[in-house]
């Protein structure tokens, strides 16, 4: 008996020290580029001599603020069609049982699937050959939309998979029309998972560059600058970069991870 | 009162709130994919696509040392990525799905975070990190040791740095999965006298194999089609297949011969999945097709 | 003057004094008949008992009653107007379902108040409802909470309360009291009696325990396949069971099978795996046919062998006694017949004299007991 559970806690042992290792590899280069974008002497800082130079350089980079803007306007003009289409999907094949359900889900997360060099070159070419619609803004919003009702079909669906459809039938009876029940009952269970959606779209999207890339032609966004720098050496205006959008995206997960942990928001039911 | 005709059939209701987004990614992603197969029949002579039906395109890519290599090359730097991701995932998952309690969701929180940073600036971090300047070698000539050629722009530094960008959805797979997962199971296996290795091989990994399988293909997928990690930590040499097609959209113009590589991506990739996908016996994966409340 | 019409006139006169009422409804799932030519009349102030095992189409049927669920065929009609085409929020129903369906993003209160707030009521009025029903229940003061702060039966009070704030012409119950335990079902079996009273609104009550149905409801509807074995007021129902189903759904717990031998007055003779037995002949039964026998172990006796003082025209029988399990007020026996059957017995517990491995004699009178004509089903 002693030996088993000995082998079972070196195992649990050596599962903790993966998990810890996985994490420092995972944000170590994150923490120090971060440590970086404040100091003069990035190659070797130590001791760090701190400046806020590569935030403003990075401010007075050519095209930062229409690139800025682009990105912005990508991430939302992506964000909010991908979240309804797939709202609206995930609503429909988990409320009504049908026999479509099985494939209409490979369908939606088949985008999953094709790499964004495959997304990005194809579209470019339909854009440009059979469209005849290239280097616009919304080629590559659609572009984007495609990819990203994928992934948030995914965040939805996984977090609706608890919704118990029967509170809407109950609703129903006592009086709720469909839209009544949609604005009183689903939406104000379900919207969490939908802002965690719309969340994650707007960030890929926002972030994406070889989807956007091939279709954008000449238009800046964050990334295509980015990208158009770092291919002279390293930029450590990046660092900036990288650490404001950082600074962004984990206070928005920190804010949705409050909201759940504090119990505002709460999935599902099933009568306990 | 409005008292319409409410009773229509469910698949009527089904279809009406998931078709507008079944036809959108139809006619913007599978329509396009579909005329680059097109495309890679044709030929294209200065930046215009001419419809001279021919098989140039794949012979050229099949045949010329060059491609083939780059197609090989990216090929094993995609399977030993996926699998190395898989083994090393495989404890994190199941460590966080089993222990995890109530940290559990800030912890696969955790290791999917990173990912919205984004590839390039992902990679810049890496750069920062491995390369002849990166601090790794800062610190090792800062101590008197020689640095690391192995991670200086070189195949490894790629691979070092595909693992980074894509083992967070190998590991959030793994976790899906092993979250209906039922550990009680394995008692169940141990107390009728199997080993706790024995019943991961019999019990646990055999119900979560699709999941498995699903992270193999979230990071093949993408690996395979890399560009800009090679770009940027494989030096010189370093360039793999995406970086080849990638240049057919650049300034050599050459659509019809990139879209025939983007084909045989394509067919390469989704021959893995299926090759993949071929393993599993649906009776034994514990799939129920139900979903909650059925 | 059209006599047809004047009839169907009157037919719509007559369908008003119902609170709900079904006429040949029928719902196909598949190859499943869930319901199967179903009519049925609910007068107003009624408590209504549906009863059947699983399976057997009573949570279709109230769903179809609800709207939830299409008729395939047939209409219903709710106080008298036809809402066969209405949807379930055009129907002026309750509904207490099986596991409540508490929205738990709401309070108690603004849970109980949902339908009235559906109905656009204003705010004073919905303050004079909830605060009548949350008397009603017994639940006043628990207005703020949410749902997963209450205990089971509380969530069943408010289920109830939600179902009746708004009046409805009817009330549609699924089930209410499964999910609760036993010292809680009985609670509240006493309560949902007391509410029925006190409102005067009919209740339609899907059960599959027998037990409840009889306890609670006026009448019962006893469901099998789809379609109704038996509709009657429940005394009818137990004292008279019309078919073999209803007799063995309703607690006639000694079945016993066998061919007529021969027939006297009233009265058959059948060979019982080597008993012969008598037995009341059912309708248009004759020698060499089989039948089925019911006989309810309350209506029967036990005592020590050679002991046994039978009441004229009883049927003694020789056992060895198997079991006894012992129940308070009675005991059940179990006993082993010559011919190796066995039979339950309940009667008052007699410690001393009756011992398992014992001999004891069996009686009961033949007409205490239904027999029916054998339909295959032993
Ligand atoms: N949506 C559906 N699709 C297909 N078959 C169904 C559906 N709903 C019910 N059925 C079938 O119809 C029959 C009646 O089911 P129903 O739920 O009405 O039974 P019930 O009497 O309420 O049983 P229980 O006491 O177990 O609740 C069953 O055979 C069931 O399998
Ligand atoms: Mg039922």
């Amino acid at each position: 008996m002693a030996s088993i559970n000995h082998q079972a806690s070196a195992l649990k042992t050596g599962q903790v020290v993966l998990l810890v290792l996985l994490y420092i590899f995972l944000y170590f280069p994150l923490l120090f580029i971060t440590y970086d974008s404040f100091v003069h002497n990035i190659i070797w800082p130590f001791p760090p001599e701190w400046t806020l130079e590569w935030y403003q350089k990075l401010l007075g980079m050519s095209d930062f603020h229409a690139g800025l803007k682009n990105s912005f306007y990508i991430g939302l003009f992506t964000a909010i069609p991908a979240t309804l289409f797939s709202t609206a999907a995930v609503i429909g094949l988990l409320k009504y049982r049908t026999r479509w359900r099985g494939g209409m889900i490979l369908l939606y997360i088949s985008p999953l699937f094709v790499p964004g060099l495959l997304i990005g070159i194809s579209t470019l070419m339909f854009n440009a050959n059979v469209m005849g619609m290239s280097g616009k803004l919304i080629s590559a919003i659609i572009a984007n939309t495609t990819e990203d009702i994928a992934f948030s079909f995914l965040v939805i669906l996984a977090q609706l998979v608890r919704y118990d459809w029967r509170m809407d039938e109950a609703a129903m009876v006592f009086g709720a029309t469909p839209a009544q029940v949609f604005w009183e009952v689903t939406l104000p269970t379900i919207w969490p998972a939908i802002l965690g959606a719309f969340l994650v779209s707007f960030i890929l999207a926002f972030n994406n560059l070889e989807i956007s890339y091939y279709n954008l032609g000449a238009i800046p966004t964050l990334p295509t600058i980015a990208w158009g720098s770092l291919r002279h050496g390293i930029k450590p205006e990046l660092f900036a970069l990288a650490t404001v959008i950082n600074m962004l995206v984990f206070s928005a997960i920190a804010g949705l991870f409050f909201l759940i942990q504090t119990g505002m928001v709460r999935f599902g039911y099933r009568g306990e | 009162m409005a008292v319409k005709q409410f009773l229509h059939s469910k698949d009527l209701k089904a279809l009406a709130l998931s078709l507008p987004g079944a036809l959108f990614i139809i006619f913007f992603l599978f329509i396009p994919l579909a005329t680059i197969v097109v495309y890679s029949f044709w030929r294209t002579e200065s930046y215009t696509m001419i419809a001279d039906w021919n098989l140039n395109n794949y012979l050229t890519i099949l045949t010329t040392k060059t491609y083939l290599t780059f197609l090989f090359r990216s090929l094993s730097m995609s399977l030993a990525v996926s699998f190395i991701s898989l083994i090393y995932s495989w404890p994190v998952a199941y460590y966080i799905a089993k222990y995890g309690g109530r940290y559990r969701l800030i912890l696969t929180m955790l290791t999917a975070a990173p990912f919205f940073t984004g590839i390039l600036l992902r990679v810049t971090a890496m750069q920062q990190i491995l390369g002849p300047i990166g601090v790794v070698n800062m610190f090792l000539s800062n101590i008197g040791l020689k640095p690391l050629h192995l991670l200086m722009y070189s195949h490894y530094a790629t691979g070092l740095g595909l693992i980074y960008l894509w083992i967070p959805f190998m590991v959030l797979a793994i976790y899906l999965s092993l979250l209906t997962f039922d550990f009680k199971l394995l008692d169940a296996a141990m107390i009728n006298g199997a080993s706790p290795l024995r019943a991961f091989w019999e019990v646990t990994l055999p119900l979560n194999w699709i999941g498995t399988c699903i992270g193999l293909a979230l990071v093949f997928i993408p690996t395979f089609a890399a560009t800009i990690t090679p770009k940027f930590l494989g030096g010189v040499n370093g360039a793999l297949y995406g970086n080849i097609l990638a240049h057919q959209f650049g300034s050599t113009g050459t659509w019809a011969l990139g879209s025939a590589m983007g084909v045989l991506m394509f067919t390469i990739s989704s021959l893995f999945v299926f090759i993949v996908f071929k393993t599993v016996n649906l009776n034994r994966s514990g799939y129920t097709g139900k979903i909650a409340g059925e | 003057m059209d006599t047809n019409k004047f009839l169907f006139f009157f037919k719509d006169m007559q369908t008003s004094s119902y609170a709900l009422q079904l006429v040949e409804v029928e719902k196909q799932f598949g190859d499943v008949r869930a319901v199967d030519n179903v009519s049925l009349e609910v007068k107003k102030g009624e408590f209504f008992a549906l009863l059947g095992p699983s399976g057997s189409g009573k949570t279709t049927l109230l769903r179809i009653i609800a709207g939830l669920e299409s008729a395939g065929k047939g209409s219903v009609f709710i106080g008298g107007k036809n809402v066969t085409k209405n949807p379930p929020y055009a129907r002026g129903i309750g509904m207490v379902f099986q596991d409540f369906l508490l929205f738990p993003h709401k309070t108690v209160g603004e849970n109980i108040a949902f339908p009235l707030k559906m109905k656009k009521m204003s705010a004073t009025h919905q303050q004079e409802q909830l605060s009548w029903v949350l008397d009603l229940v017994r639940m006043k003061g628990y207005e703020d909470r949410f749902p997963n702060q209450l205990s089971g039966g509380q969530k069943q009070r408010v289920a109830l309360a939600r179902g009746l704030v708004a009046r409805p012409d009817i009330l549609l119950l699924d089930e209410p009291l499964a999910n609760l335990d036993r010292e809680l079902r009985k609670e509240m079996e006493v309560e949902m009696r007391r509410f029925q009273a006190e409102i005067d609104i009919p209740f339609v009550y899907v059960t599959h325990n027998q037990e409840e149905a009889l306890t609670l409801s006026n009448r019962i509807a006893v469901m099998k396949d789809g379609h109704f074995e038996q509709v009657g007021d429940k005394l009818e129902l137990y004292d008279e069971p019309a078919t073999a189903f209803v007799a063995s759904f309703l607690g006639l717990n000694n079945t016993i099978s066998g061919e007529v031998l021969r027939q006297e007055n009233d009265f058959s003779f059948i060979d019982w795996k080597g008993i012969e037995l008598k037995i009341p002949t059912p309708n248009g039964i004759k020698p060499g046919d089989r039948i089925a026998y019911y006989l309810r172990s309350e209506k029967m006796h036990i005592n020590p062998h050679g002991k046994s003082n039978p009441v004229d025209g009883s049927i003694t029988l020789t056992a060895v006694l198997r079991d006894i399990i012992f129940k308070g007020q009675y005991s059940d026996y179990f006993v082993i017949l010559d011919n190796d059957e066995e039979m339950v017995i309940s009667d008052v517990p007699d410690i001393e004299s009756l011992k398992i491995g014992g001999k004891v004699d069996v009686s009961w009178l033949p007409s205490s007991g239904f027999s029916f004509a054998a339909d295959g089903e032993e």
